[in-house]
């Protein structure tokens, strides 16, 4: 078991800074993502933790032990790839158990240890069959099985799960979570899917343009983002932006919204100039009720059975997605009126920095 | 589809097809059926003139027995074997470490020296002629000895198979040789447990034509070899040309034994022909 930390990590690709300076400090034990758009780095910098790219700068240490020189098999790391990469000459049985017969293990410590990741990824059935006479999620568990045997201190999943069908991939994410309860190791799980990194993640990484934009756990990234990145990239459908004027008003900001309503948030106001509010479509209510008000067309209704997304086009042009119940009567075409809440808005200034984050999270903290 | 199916194609396209086909194939195989048949003919008929009727007496166990008691034959054919399996066996052993460096090790110079291994390949071997014997005299002593042609095969050509292997082990994953290596293995054990298992159809495939190359060349047989003793069967075959007359039967029969190893080569090698052995590995 052990933690790993990052101090000033960067990585070139001759003039190309892919990773420029992460610091990251993962505890023992946690289930941490890292999450950010294609090309964000994040496969890289789990790479780099891996050993398997070598470090343009800075240090990782796993468990307090500097590793940035150390080859990947004496990291005490073990990961899955995106592809699986099973040896596809060998056998279930052969693939779990080849890294340690390679190794000279004694042969009842391999048995003992197949039998015991074998057992908990469900996969005696299979153990005489090839990769290629595996679906794709037993497939994936052979990968994760191939990382279990070695009993590493941290697991590394790049992606594991990007190339299952949806019914899978949440079977899958299931097991891994469970994975994680009953060994207890550390893991970094990469992926570009904000779902998978809200469902399993103690602490979720976001990475934009090989730097950390925000860390936190998930509850503290969908409420309080740092800035517009994280505020947007986090949350299905994404968070609604609005440009606005504001000026200070007596214990707080008084917010024009598009329409001329005036929206009072409340908090400290910190400089910088405000201008874009953002309010997460699940926040803001089709009828009206609220502190402000807003006017608009309903242009389409997206019927999801649970809940109804509305997009629609505000008089001044501007566009807003709102979720509403499932049975919501609307049809497209009509006028509709949208209520916001001050307590779930968002203020960003001109740089994307978040001035004010909505209160829900405190409110319920208490 | 394309191409398009024979059997979907226009009426007159189909008619040339099935009459083009098969004329090509008699033009093709037309001189190595003379030449069996000319193994089989009496000296009398080709003195007569007959080379391309029917032959007159079958003289099938005389002259392949004639071939091997009129000149040392069986010397010939072994001299060809020693020669032949060290020459393959290196050439497929180097290309194949060369190849997977070239493939999956990133390092300054890689394409460069790649482009080497491929233009190598453009030097015409004749110009090699003088060069090659020489150093083969007065350098390394190794002038008419088996060593000479096993060494000049290889260097010459590991250039085409490293060029051949590197593009096979190009396309393997490299996430299988990551794996590898987060699993603690060495760099021999991925080669050898990894990387080899999986290009076998590609090192048999080579093992085929490379034997075929080495053990057809009859250029070097003349110019690095001369004694009986090391000189390989293509270049043997002229002893059966007897001192006043040319035994044209013999030297047809002698042709006939000496190209059966590369078919028989190729019938051992055919099972390990098989496509998709990655298959499996990857999402695919």
């Amino acid at each position: 078991m052990a933690d790993v930390r990052l101090k000033g990590v960067t990585k070139r690709f001759g003039a190309v800074e892919i990773i420029k300076g992460v610091d990251l400090e993962i505890a023992d034990g946690e289930f941490c993502v890292f999450v950010g758009p294609s090309g964000c780095g994040k496969s890289t910098l789990l790479r780099l933790i891996a050993g398997l790219e070598e470090m343009s700068g800075g240090v990782i240490a796993i468990g307090g032990k500097d590793v940035t020189r150390v080859a990947p098999a004496n990291r005490g790391v073990a990961m899955v790839f995106q592809s699986y990469a099973l040896y596809p000459h060998m056998t279930v049985q052969e693939n779990i158990s080849f890294g340690l017969r390679m190794a000279k293990a004694p042969r009842e410590e391999v048995e003992r240890r197949v039998k015991k990741a074998t057992d908990m990824l469900q996969l005696a059935p299979y153990l005489d069959r090839k990769p290629s006479q595996l679906s794709g999620g037993q497939r994936q568990r052979v990968a994760i099985g191939r990382a279990v045997v070695r009993e590493p201190d941290v697991f590394l999943f790049d992606e594991p799960l990007s190339n299952l069908d949806a019914a899978l991939r949440v079977q899958t994410r299931i097991e891994i979570g469970k994975l994680h309860q009953d060994l207890g190791a550390t893991m970094i799980y990469v992926t570009h899917d904000q779902v998978e990194a809200m469902t399993m993640a103690d602490k979720i990484v976001v990475l934009n343009a090989g730097r950390i934009e925000q860390v936190g756990s998930p509850l503290e990234l969908y409420h309080r983002p740092n800035n517009q990145f994280v505020a947007g990239f986090i949350g299905s459908p994404k968070m609604n932006f609005l440009t606005v004027s504001a000026k200070p008003a007596e214990g707080g900001l008084s917010v024009t919204l598009p329409g001329g309503a005036i929206l009072r948030l409340p908090g400290a106001t910190r400089p910088g100039a405000p201008t874009v509010l953002g309010v997460r479509p699940e926040h803001l209510t089709a009828g009206g009720e609220g502190d402000a008000k807003l006017c608009g067309t309903l242009k389409l209704c997206e019927r999801l059975g649970a809940e109804t997304m509305l997009y629609i086009a505000l008089d001044q042009g501007e566009e807003l997605t709102v979720g509403a119940g499932g049975l919501f009567a609307g049809e497209p075409g009509e006028r509709i009126e949208i209520g916001v809440n001050a307590a779930s808005c968002h203020l960003f200034d001109n740089q994307g920095a978040a001035l004010v984050n909505g209160s829900l999270l405190r409110d319920r903290e208490g | 589809m394309f191409p398009t199916p024979i059997r979907k194609t226009s009426a007159p396209t189909r008619a040339f097809y099935y009459v083009a086909l098969p004329i090509s194939v008699i033009v093709w195989l037309l001189p190595l059926f003379a030449v069996a048949l000319t193994s089989l003919r009496s000296i009398e008929d080709l003195n007569r003139g007959n080379f391309w009727g029917w032959p007159t007496q079958t003289r099938f166990v005389e002259n392949y027995t004639a071939v091997f008691t009129q000149s040392p034959m069986g010397q010939f054919i072994l001299n060809s074997i020693i020669i032949t399996l060290p020459a393959v066996a290196g050439a497929l052993t180097l290309s194949a470490m060369a190849g997977y460096a070239l493939a999956k090790y990133a390092f300054r110079g890689n394409l460069a020296l790649f482009s080497i291994f491929i233009a190598g390949n453009f030097v015409p071997f004749q110009i090699l002629m003088i060069p090659v014997r020489s150093l083969m005299i007065d350098v390394f002593p190794i002038y008419d000895t088996y060593w000479a042609l096993i060494i000049f095969h290889i260097a010459f050509q590991t250039g085409f198979c490293t060029l051949f292997m590197r593009n096979f082990i190009k396309q393997l994953p490299d996430a299988l040789i990551e794996s590898g290596r987060l699993e603690g293995l060495t760099e021999l054990q991925i080669f050898w447990h990894i990387v080899l298992p999986l290009v076998r159809p590609a090192i048999a495939a080579l093992a085929v034509l490379e034997f075929t190359f080495i053990w057809n060349d009859y250029f070097w047989s003349l110019v690095l070899v001369q004694s009986d003793d090391v000189r390989p069967v293509t270049a043997g075959l002229q002893s059966l040309k007897g001192m006043w007359l040319a035994s044209w039967q013999l030297i047809s029969a002698g042709s006939i034994v000496a190209a059966l190893p590369p078919v028989a080569m190729f019938f051992l090698m055919q099972r390990h022909f098989i496509s998709g052995l990655t298959l499996g590995a990857t999402k695919g």
